[in-house]
Order: structure tokens, then sequence, then C-alpha cells
């Protein structure tokens, strides 16, 4: 309690809320660029803060990690080419209000949830840290593998229109994220003797390709204005009456967002697309999602920055990254020669805890700067098409390149282009190819290391109460899908 | 792309970084003509690093370069190339660098040699470096979780006696220093196991805490305030001698098996370094052992400093590479499908 209370003394300091400000204001900026990540962002500005005081570099990270879990959604918004993996759910919904006039609305709608979630991480991380910590231990293989399979059947109702076009377009994903070595036996796998594709098909990599690659193009193929919108006069804040609807959608995201940030090896990405799944499984006007719906905006846009809070929580308290940004983070620590792990909260309490309430204070930074960086960000809409055409690549080319400082990877963004591309001319969709390739790694790993814990018995996926429930859940949305459902739907009727 | 901390101040706006990212792309980093090796080093030295910012090598860099900038009076840079468990780094370094001293890279041990050992698609080798200075050894360690009936290194082996392979035992990945370790051991004492990768030192230890193995085959610097807190036991060390930081837990060699193992750090720069540079570099090493503040740098993050120069790294790199290969010919059938 005094430890919490020395932290929020801590980070009420000038140059510790200076420097989270500075934080957030990269977040947004760098997230809102295609292919600059989070996890990104906080690699290339950890070696920034090796000459500053520890609590106030970490403190700017983590505001960072919050900006640019939000920053990420703008651009998907506004011209459909998210930045992150966890903006491209956002797109979903949040393109298609702009395309409808209600861009000022649908940023709106984004921020506000960002800001929701992130609290909402925020005090689960400030208050019940020490208790959740062990989740993260318990979560294995078994459970990861269950996890995988739940993620997977969400394919099943992203494939709107056509099952058949979006079961190949998950397939596919699958199948390319098989490419590179084979964690369990070291085995390259669709290498081809390139050792540049020994790590795979990094996702974002084929992400960027996938969405912005035929935006671009498509922009040039209409050649008009972006879309006839920006009535930037209309209100950017959603109402109290419209936030009030989206109550429970954003505390159920909230919360699938914290969890699976907890949960090592999953984090935004994996939070984005379960939340909009859930939401959708929950909503009244199911049929509304995918046509610009607010609920299917603030899902994953609430579960991406809860995902901050949550992944924080076992990196805090146990030392173990509850995702890839937080595992840099923790790499920042030891480097400002700070050992993480159980006693981190007790030997270095000071630095601790000012980096919880950071966290906490970066939502409230998320708001102001969001707000105005939204009302610049709105003009790109005005931008015409053929100057934003080419730009859109160029970020493309140049948000590559520094995800591993590789032209190899821009070579596969632009194969991943034409790929879009064509997919989008056979009207076959991407967002299953997305979770294919997210997903994908994860549930073969788990699956490889689950039987080899167990010496081959697949009866091993029932001794976990976690994953039995996970699978029959996985089990349901399946049936849900299939014509059997309807049927067994107007037996119980009956 | 260089990244250099004190060039980059705070009020550069990130436009200008992006564009910096652009520019850098295609910068040619071969040296002048000069042969002006008395004067080296005249300029920044670039380090190049087949990891993520954050990481393990970073760390070295991050803690032994503020002293080497100091030491040698100039900059050394980090430039990041991740991949294929460092071999995109290695290899660049290997063909594409000159052998000027200006460029270096982070060199992690058995992962160098491994590489390449069980991989034919990498075509680099040791004969391609020249070993400068090992700076960092990370004993591999075997612990267990906290509740564990196996108390002892000698339950651990008993277990296995009386039931071979029927203990799960994770390592950080096929090819990494963990999984040589195990080898190593299996070889040594004849036992068996069933050995589960995972990806990281961190995955593995986490697998033991949540009790979905029974042990793991970790480094001391990794698992280190997981022991302290008690979340983990350690059985056994793999040093050569009883480590400061947990003296009460036994080397594995006193208990009667020879194996030394772990996973060190240090630089090596390409092929052909003129022997002045050489030796400069060698002297700011050996400088930079002796100063008290690395030292206390390193013990703070419970990193062993096992510092080797010159010959003696290259020796042992060469010694290591023999062993791994000799291990691997071994047990490969197995990997390979």
């Amino acid at each position: 309690m005094e430890d919490l209370l020395v932290g929020l003394g801590n980070v009420l300091s000038f140059s510790n809320l200076f420097f989270i400000a500075v934080g957030m204001t990269l977040g947004i900026f760098i997230g809102s660029m295609p292919g600059l990540s989070a996890t990104m962002a906080i690699a290339i500005l950890l070696p920034l803060t090796y000459g500053m005081d520890p609590a106030t570099g970490i403190s700017m990270l983590a505001a960072l990690y919050m900006g640019a879990m939000y920053g990420g959604s703008i651009l998907a918004i506004l011209i459909n080419t998210p930045g992150t993996p966890a903006a491209a759910a956002s797109g979903l919904d949040g393109y298609k209000m702009t395309e409808k006039g209600q861009a000022g609305k649908a940023l709106g709608i984004s921020l506000v949830s960002s800001v929701v979630g992130g609290l909402i991480g925020a005090i689960v991380l400030l208050t019940i840290a020490p208790l959740l910590g062990e989740v993260a231990l318990k979560i294995g293989a078994v459970e990861l593998f269950a996890i995988a399979v739940l993620g997977i059947t969400i394919i099943s109702s992203l494939s709107a229109g056509s099952v058949v076009k979006g079961l190949l377009s998950g397939t596919l994903g699958l199948l390319i994220s098989l490419i590179g070595m084979d964690l369990i036996t070291g085995t390259p796998r669709f290498t081809f003797g390139n050792i540049y594709l020994f790590d795979g098909i990094s996702f974002v990599v084929a992400l960027i390709g996938l969405f912005s690659v035929p935006q671009a193009l498509r922009l040039i193929e209409t050649d008009k204005e972006a879309v006839e919108v920006s009535k930037i006069k209309d209100k950017i804040l959603p109402s109290w009456k419209e936030f009030v609807s989206l109550r429970m959608t954003l505390l159920r995201s909230s919360v699938i967002g914290v969890f699976t940030g907890l949960i090592p090896g999953t984090g935004g990405d994996t939070a984005s697309w379960f939340s909009y799944n859930e939401a959708k499984r929950f909503s009244k006007e199911k049929e509304k999602f995918g046509t610009g719906h607010a609920e299917g905006l603030a899902a994953p846009e609430s579960a991406n920055n809860a995902v901050v809070g949550g992944a924080l929580v076992p990196t805090i308290t146990l030392g173990i990254p509850g995702s890839s940004t937080t595992a840099v983070l923790l790499g920042g620590l030891m480097i400002h020669g700070i050992m993480p792990g159980p006693t981190l909260m007790t030997e270095h309490a000071g630095v601790a805890y000012t980096l919880l309430w950071a966290v906490f204070f970066s939502c409230f930074f998320l708001f102001a700067l969001g707000l105005l960086y939204t009302k610049v960000a709105v003009g790109v809409t005005k931008v015409p098409s053929k100057v934003l055409a080419p730009i859109i690549i160029l970020l493309c080319v140049i948000g590559t390149f520094a995800v591993h400082n590789s032209m190899v990877d821009v070579m596969i963004m632009l194969g991943f282009g034409i790929l879009g591309y064509l997919m989008d001319k056979l009207n076959i969709p991407v967002s299953p190819m997305v979770v294919g390739l997210i997903l994908g790694a994860m549930l073969d790993t788990s699956l490889h290391t689950s039987l080899k814990i167990s010496g081959g018995d697949w009866m091993v996926f029932l001794s976990s109460p976690v994953a039995v429930i996970l699978l029959i859940v996985a089990l349901i949305t399946v049936l849900q899908s299939t014509p059997f459902f309807g049927k067994l739907k107007s037996l119980v009727a009956k | 792309m260089k990244i250099n901390a004190k060039k980059l101040s705070l009020t550069v706006f990130l436009p200008s970084l992006v564009l910096g990212l652009a520019a850098c792309g295609g910068n040619n980093e071969s040296g002048g003509e000069a042969k002006a090796d008395e004067n080296y080093p005249t300029k920044p030295i670039s380090v190049i690093q087949g990891f993520d910012p954050g990481g393990g090598s970073d760390q070295l860099a991050q803690l032994t370069q503020p002293y080497l900038n100091e030491i040698l009076d100039t900059t050394f840079t980090n430039e990041y190339v991740p991949g294929a468990a460092g071999a995109i780094a290695w290899t660049r370094l290997a063909q594409k660098t000159e052998n000027d001293g200006y460029t270096l890279s982070i060199t992690n041990s058995p992962m160098l040699m491994t590489n390449y050992i069980i991989n034919e698609e990498f075509t680099y080798n040791l004969d391609d470096f020249d070993p400068i200075a090992n700076v960092v050894t990370d004993p591999g360690i075997i612990v267990v979780a906290s509740d564990s009936e196996l108390e002892t290194y000698e339950d651990f082996v008993k277990y296995l006696e009386e039931n071979p392979g029927g203990l799960n035992v994770a390592n950080s990945g096929v090819g990494g220093d963990d999984f040589f370790t195990q080898l190593k051991w299996m070889r040594e004492t004849g036992l068996d196991m069933e050995l589960i990768p995972y990806s990281g030192d961190g995955p593995s230890w986490q697998a033991v805490a949540g009790g979905e193995v029974e042990a793991s085959f970790n480094n001391l610097g990794v698992v280190y305030s997981q022991v302290q807190a008690g979340n983990l036991k350690a059985l056994a060390v793999f040093s050569e001698e009883r480590m400061e930081l947990l003296p009460d837990v036994p080397t594995v060699k006193e208990l009667g098996h020879d194996v030394i193992s772990g996973s060190a750090r240090g630089y090596s720069a390409p092929k052909g370094l003129s022997e002045e540079v050489k030796q400069k570099l060698y002297d700011a090493f050996e400088q930079l052992k002796e100063d008290p503040e690395f030292v206390e740098g390193l013990e703070k993050v419970a990193l062993p400093m096992d510092v080797k120069i010159g010959d003696e790294y290259a020796q042992f790199l060469k010694e290591d590479e023999e062993l791994s290969r000799e291990i691997w010919e071994d047990v490969k059938d197995e990997y390979e499908e």
C-alpha cells in the first residue's frame, strides 16, 4: 500500500508526466504507420531510454505501448490500411463506417473504447495483479492448443457470404504460417534452402501486403476522392446514450483483452479477433457486423488496449512477458540493471509501482492526445487518391523494411500485396487468412508439444478443465454456423 | 539501420527517424583505403547483432559498450539484424563485411556453431571469423518445480535410472545451448529422458513452474530470480566451480559427471584483422575486465563474467564446435526424417 502511494508520488513528477506524454505521442504516431507496431516502436526507442532514470524510461515505453495499440486503428478506419495486426479487426467495421460518411464517429468510438479498455486493464494491474499473475503459469501447451482451436473457429464467423471462400482463405493462412523452422524437430519447412525463410513469414509483413497494397491499387482504380466523407463537423465523441449502449461490449471485450494479455504468447492481435467474434456472438444485431456497426468497432478497440494492463501483470509479478511487446520491455528493464522476476515488486518497488501508475495515467493522455491526433488524421481522407496511393505504398515499404531491416521482407510484402489484390478481385475475404496466419504457428506448436508431453496420447486434451471448456465452446461455434444448428433450434422451440 | 543512443536526442521527431531508416538502408559500411591501423579506431565501430533489441545480445552490448567507448575513445553503434537464430547476421559478418575492425558482431556460442552443424543451408563457419573476446558465460542449470519430489541432483539421476526416459525435461529449443547441454549430459551419464523443446529459456522454465514438465535445463542468469523467490528449485549447475550467486547448488562435475556447458556471449570480427587492430581490441577487453563498475553491472543482473581473449576464445569455440558436431552426429537421425 505504501509502495503504491510512493509510486503515485513518483509518477506525478513533472518529468515523468512529460515523458509519458512523449511516449504517448510517439506511440500513437508510430502505431498509425503501416507496419510499425508497438513491439517495434519499443524496440526502436529502447536505446533512447538507456540514458534515463529507469522508472521514467520504462513509464515512457509503457505509454508508448498504450498509444501504439490505439494508433494502429486510425488509418485502418480512415483508409483501410491497418497499422498493426490488432487493428485489422477494427478495420472490418471501422472502414465501413467511414464509407458511410461516419469517419468522425468511428474515430470517436475507437478512441473512447481504447480509453475504456486501457483503464480497465490498468485498474486490474493496480489492484489484483499478484492474484492473476499465477494464471500465466497455469496456461500450458494443452490450454494454448484449445485457445488456438477456438480462435480458428472465428474464421467461420468471418466468412460471411461464401463459406467455401472463407475456409479457402483461412486454410491458406494456416498453410503459410507453417513456413519456417519447426520448433520441435528443428526441421526447416518450405524454406527452399533460403535462410531468410527460416523464421517463417512474419504476419506483420503479410498483413501490410494483404491490406494496404490492394487498398492503394483500389484507390488508383476508382480515382475519386478517397471516400466522400469527413463531415468532421459531426461530433467525434459518441453521445452518452451511444456509450451506454456499448457498455456490455466494452466490458466483455476488455475482460477478454486482459486475459489474452495475461497468457504468454498471445497479445493484441489475438485479443482483437476474439473480442470481435464474441461481440458478434452476443449481439442482437449479428447481421450488422461487417457493415459499419459500432459494436464491431468498439470490441476490438477496447480489447487491444486492455491487453496492455493484462500483459504487464505476469511481466511485473513474475518476470514472464505476457506479450511480445512486454518481452522487449523486460529486456529494457534488464539493461537498466533491474532484474525482472518475482522480486521486482519488492526490491525495485519504486520502479514497479511507478510503471503501474504510468499505465493508468497514460489513458488520460491517450484521450487528450488521441482526440488531437484524430482531428489531424481525418485530413488524410481529403488527400486525392492519386497522391495518397503512392504514399501508402511508400509507407508500406518503409514499414516492412523496418520490421527486421530486411529487403527480403519487402519482397514478401509485395508478393502478399499481389495475392491480396487477386483475392479482392475474386471476392475472397482476407480476414480469415489473417486469423490463420496469427494462430497457425500457435496451433501447430502447442499440438506437437502437448502430444510430446503426453507421449502421443490425444486424451491429454481432456485432462485440463480449461481446455475442455474452450474446446466445447469451439465445437458450439462450429455447429452454430451449420444447418444442423438451425434444425436443433427449431426442435427445441417446439 | 543504426541506432545510436547518444546521437538521438529526444527532440528528434519521428518522421526524421523514419526517413533516417530509409536512408540507412543502402548504407555502405566499407572502410577507407587508409592503412591507419596504428591510429585505430578513428571512426565509430558497428556491432551487428543477430537478435532483437532488448534480448540477451543487446543486454551484453549495453552493459559492455559504454566502457569500450571510453577505453577505445570511439563510439560503438548497434545494428540489429535478427533472424534464423542469429545466422543472418553472422552470414553477413562472414561474407559481406570488411575486415578492418570497424564491423564486429556479438557471437553467441554454442549457437554460432550449432546453427551450421544442424543446418546445411547456413554457409558460414568458424573459419570465417577472428574471435576477439568472450565476455560472459551463463552456465547451464537443472531446475525443477519448488514442490517437486526430486529434492536433489541424486534424486533426479536415480529416478531416470529406475525409469529410463521417464521424465519430460524442457529446453529452450532444438539446436539451442540447453538442448546441447541435455545431449552432452545424456551421453556422459548414459541416461535417457524425454526432451521437450520450447521457444526460449522463458517458456522452458515456465513449463516447469506450471507443472507441465518435470524439469528444465536452463541458464543460471535466466532462472536466478525465480530460484531466489522460491518458484523453482535448482538441482545442479554445469559450471567448472560452484557459482557465487548460488553457493549451495552443487556442480554436476563435483557429483561425478564431467559436463561443463552454458551459453556464452562475446565479440568476433570477420577473418583477417591486422595484428595492430586485433591487439588493440584484445587490450580493450583486458582493461574492461578489471573495471570494477563493469563487473558490478554484470553481477546486478546475475550474468557471470567469463572473459577469454583472442586465441583462448578461438580455442574454446573450436573445442565446443568439435564436441557439438560429435554429439549431433550421434542423434541427428532422430531429428531428420
